[in-house]
């Protein structure tokens, strides 16, 4: 936004004190993430209704999913949330360069966690989990666990290409500390989803 | 924001809160992992499972995403918004589920 642009519209708004102490961009940014969080506790408690109904036993997460590796899932987006809040405040400060370092170890983590994910989806196909069937009891967990961790994978990819993107227009002086931040915002969100998911999917005993 | 930020950056290396919140939200996670080896009562396991969920979730909005610096207003959209969304659905949702269990089961 040039600055002739900018003036006009600060000419035209008419609404006095900004009533969150924020730009307009980081205020939408929190509405879109209430609003997707919605849409996962929209998910999460059709998961919990599925799972309080069956009437099959509900398989037991243990002996169906190797927790020790999804434990290793945990770490990584936990580790690239750490990565990304030390690139929002390295770009803040103006420390370009650790900025961008700590963007690529974010990608990575997020890649690493795509591909973690990627297997265990493939794993569990193999074994016989389909989304109306699956060999380990109530046939609402098939469907339960790919819509949950699908839409939780949808989230990590789509945070992963604003973050190259943001990474790539870093590199070329492009990107206003702001812009990281944002995409900072929407990508512990990601982690933030995987924190329920983790627990009440993975941990939550049967 | 920036002003609390900075506030706290004046005082120390600005990184530090991350690396101190990302281990303890390792240990955190470790522990709710241990617990499961316990074979603790389910209910003491599910409401320790929960809390501890809460306060990963609470550590990572409040310093990752810094909602802690922002102004009360968004902290309170998003924890009402969301909070009180899902515990209306569940509040709709859980004797509903067992209404159709017990349906099911006679």
């Amino acid at each position: 936004m040039d600055g002739t642009h900018a003036a006009t519209m600060e000419a035209h708004w008419g609404g006095g004190v900004s009533p969150f102490a924020a730009t307009w961009q980081k205020t939408m940014m929190w509405i879109f993430i209430v609003t997707d969080g919605l849409l996962f506790s929209g998910l999460l408690c059709g998961y919990g209704y599925l799972r309080m109904a069956s009437t099959t036993p509900w398989p037991e997460t243990t002996k169906v999913f190797s927790i020790p590796f999804i434990a290793l899932m945990t770490f990584i987006l936990i580790t690239s949330s750490m990565t990304m809040g030390t690139a929002v405040t390295a770009a803040r400060l103006g420390d370009k360069r650790k900025a961008l370092n700590n963007l690529i170890l974010t990608i990575l983590g997020g890649s690493a966690f795509l591909g973690c994910q990627a297997y265990e989806w493939s794993h569990i196909i193999h074994e016989g989990a389909r989304l109306t069937s699956n060999p380990w009891g109530a046939p609402q967990f098939g469907a339960s666990f790919f819509l949950l961790t699908g839409f939780h994978g949808s989230h990590v990819f789509s945070g992963l290409v604003i973050l190259i993107i943001t990474a790539i227009r870093s590199a070329m002086g492009r990107t206003p500390a702001q812009g990281v931040e944002m995409a900072g915002l929407y990508w512990h969100f990601v982690d933030l989803v995987w924190v329920f998911i983790f627990t009440l999917f993975y941990l939550l005993p049967s | 924001m920036e002003q609390s930020m900075s506030n706290e950056a004046a005082g120390g290396n600005p990184y530090r809160i991350y690396r101190v919140t990302w281990i303890i939200l390792l240990f955190i996670t470790v522990a709710m992992l241990g617990a499961e080896k316990f074979h603790l009562p389910r209910g003491f396991l599910v409401i320790f499972l929960l809390a501890f969920m809460m306060v990963k979730a609470v550590m990572i909005a409040g310093n990752f995403m810094h909602l802690r610096y922002e102004h009360r207003r968004i902290a309170v959209i998003v924890a009402v918004g969301i909070l009180l969304t899902s515990l209306i659905l569940l509040g709709f949702i859980t004797p509903e589920s067992y209404s159709v269990l017990s349906k099911t089961i006679r």
